[in-house]
């Protein structure tokens, strides 16, 4: 009988550690379960909609259920009961030889000062959920500009600045969705603010992030805080140079990128009306009227798991092994840090470190599985299902998207549970 | 013929293409499949045709299993003129400015080493509507052709 593991989490990590696990195992029956009835996670709602060329992984993962004879296990969720997950991960470890959490970190981290709770400060995580049409974020009703100050520089708040910064045409190709587009040209943004608590050498963006805003066609931008110019200096410098005031003196928004500034406050008796700024040496000050923060700083365990706890418990925290027969993958594991190929490298050590300990400690082999999970739960959806609603997003497209996505659980479901007709 | 299919792949599409790319030629080629990162450049072989999938990564860089490769290459300096290779690029034009310029760089290490080309590089785009197979599978059976002859002529010549 081949091992069963299960790997809670189908997004980019637990997609490629399935792809490695395939290469590493020969004996190995392999389940992803996702808490949607969709697979691929960050991909499909991270990953931000006019970036469609990286959505491309995609097609490997497909494989994975198409040709590998990974199962797709989706809208089961594992986690706590009393906080409504179906399954305990106690309850899930007796099914199954193996399990590996790779659920990834989808909290953000917060910039801990006074007035990021007031209305008008938003969060990077449910933003960019929202416009990808993540059913958990479909209530939001951003309200942003027409002053915006994004906190962060890492390549998720340069996805947030782009999409701020795009006019309607410019969304051709993606997968935005109509009404997303129609609420950011609501209220017309004019000003966009950028700050990085680091220097612009150390700031966290990917170079090819920032020379990708000069191709905007309608605004124009400031860098403020740039050293003077140096030989070989790092590409970031270079990139930001290269962006200094291009664009038209008339176009419509204006983008400063700022350096150096720690947020200290966000001012404002509601809503945020302002941001108070400070050198790290606390030399100075600077003040920015603004109608809307967002915040992107990176993310943090969302404690639905307790991932604490396993970290703390684990017996080899660094290789991803919390217990025999328990392992952590991918950002659930090591953190909020790294892109997703850095992801695909850390499965690949993990499957090996898995096949090496199924080889050393062959299980029974008796576990049954998903056939446990799918006699228990008649509500659990699978890979077809997943096919049915890929159809039903692909279909009958407005002009100028490649997909638009269902934004509730219950119309996937609708969607996910149609019989083919029998004849 | 002999086929050595080589890729350089940071997301692991270069290699689902690659890999591709073995299952079309397998029936009428005996094909060898490697990755970059894995592969000796000392031990290029004249009888072979090479045909090399490469992608871009970053801000017009190789991809992460290329870099090894390169890095050998550098250090070992082998003489590639008479080895003859062909190579595919994958791209994202979101990226324009440095669209492909990880194939661009893989081949002009090959050419710089004596390597001779065969066909063009061609590029996908993975903001593009087509496949990344579709394109690549008429254009290794036209490489391939060109080939048959081209290694039999320049070992003559």
């Amino acid at each position: 009988m081949p091992h069963k593991i299960a790997i809670v989490g189908s997004g980019p990590s637990g997609c490629y550690l399935a792809q490695a696990l395939g290469k590493a195992c020969d004996d190995a029956t392999i389940d992803l379960i996702d808490r949607l009835p969709v697979p691929y996670g960050l991909v499909r709602y991270g990953v931000a909609p006019d970036h469609q060329g990286t959505k491309a992984v995609i097609r490997q993962f497909a494989r994975l259920f198409e040709r590998e004879g990974v199962g797709f296990i989706g809208n089961l969720r594992i986690g706590d009961p009393s906080t409504g997950a179906d399954l305990s991960l106690e309850e899930l470890r007796s099914l199954y030889d193996v399990v590996v959490l790779a659920t990834g970190l989808s909290a953000d981290r917060r910039l801990g000062i006074p007035g990021e709770d007031l209305s008008g400060v938003y969060r990077s995580g449910p933003l960019t959920r929202h416009w990808n049409d993540h059913p958990d974020e479909a209530g939001l009703v951003p309200a942003l500009g027409p002053k915006v100050v994004i906190v962060g520089n890492g390549n998720v708040a340069i996805d947030i600045l782009r999409l701020l910064a795009k006019e309607a045409p410019e969304f051709a190709g993606s997968d935005l969705a109509e009404t997303h587009v129609a609420r950011l040209s609501d209220r017309p943004i004019t000003s966009i603010d950028i700050i990085g608590r680091s220097a612009p050498a150390e700031a966290k963006f990917d170079p090819v992030m920032v020379r990708e805003l000069g191709k905007l066609a309608s605004v124009r931008f400031r860098i403020e805080d740039l050293p003077p110019e140096t030989e070989d200096e790092d590409k970031r410098l270079a990139v930001l140079r290269g962006l200094q005031g291009v664009g038209n003196a008339d176009a419509s928004r204006t983008i400063t990128f700022r350096f150096g500034w720690v947020p200290t406050r966000i001012e404002g008796e509601q809503a945020a009306r302002a941001i108070r700024l400070q050198r790290p040496d606390g030399a100075d000050t600077l003040e920015l009227a603004c109608d809307s923060v967002v915040t992107a700083i990176g993310f943090a365990d969302d404690a639905s798991m307790d991932r604490e706890r396993l970290l703390i418990d684990a017996l080899d925290a660094e290789a991803g092994v919390a217990a025999p027969g328990l392992y952590l993958a991918g950002w659930f594991k090591r953190g909020p840090r790294g892109t997703i190929p850095d992801n695909r490298a850390d499965a690949q050590a993990l499957a090996k470190r898995i096949a090496a300990d199924l080889a050393a400690a062959p299980t029974a082999g008796d576990k049954p599985g998903a056939d446990a999970l799918r006699t228990r739960f008649a509500h659990i959806t699978d890979y077809a299902g997943w096919l049915r609603i890929d159809a039903a997003e692909t279909r009958d497209l407005p002009a100028d998207r490649c997909r638009r996505k269902f934004t509730s659980v219950e119309d996937m479901l609708a969607v996910a549970r149609e019989r083919p007709e029998t004849r | 013929m002999n086929i050595t299919l080589l890729y350089g792949t940071e997301t692991g599409n270069a290699e689902m293409l690659a890999e591709d790319l073995q299952s079309h030629l397998e029936g009428d080629h005996e094909v060898e499949l490697s990755n970059l990162c894995d592969f000796d450049p000392t031990t290029f072989d004249p009888g072979r045709f090479y045909i090399v999938v490469c992608s871009t990564y970053d801000d017009g860089n190789l991809p992460a299993s290329a870099q090894p490769f390169a890095k050998a290459v550098a250090k070992a300096k082998p003489d590639l003129s008479d080895i003859h290779f062909a190579i595919f690029g994958m791209g994202d034009s979101e990226y324009d400015e440095t669209f492909n310029h990880g194939s661009k760089r893989m081949e002009e290490l090959l050419i710089a080493h004596g390597a001779r080309k065969i066909g063009e590089r061609i590029t996908h785009d993975a903001s593009g509507s087509d496949l990344p197979e579709d394109l690549a599978i008429d254009w290794a059976d036209a490489c391939i052709a060109e080939a048959e002859t081209r290694l039999v002529e320049d070992t003559d010549a």
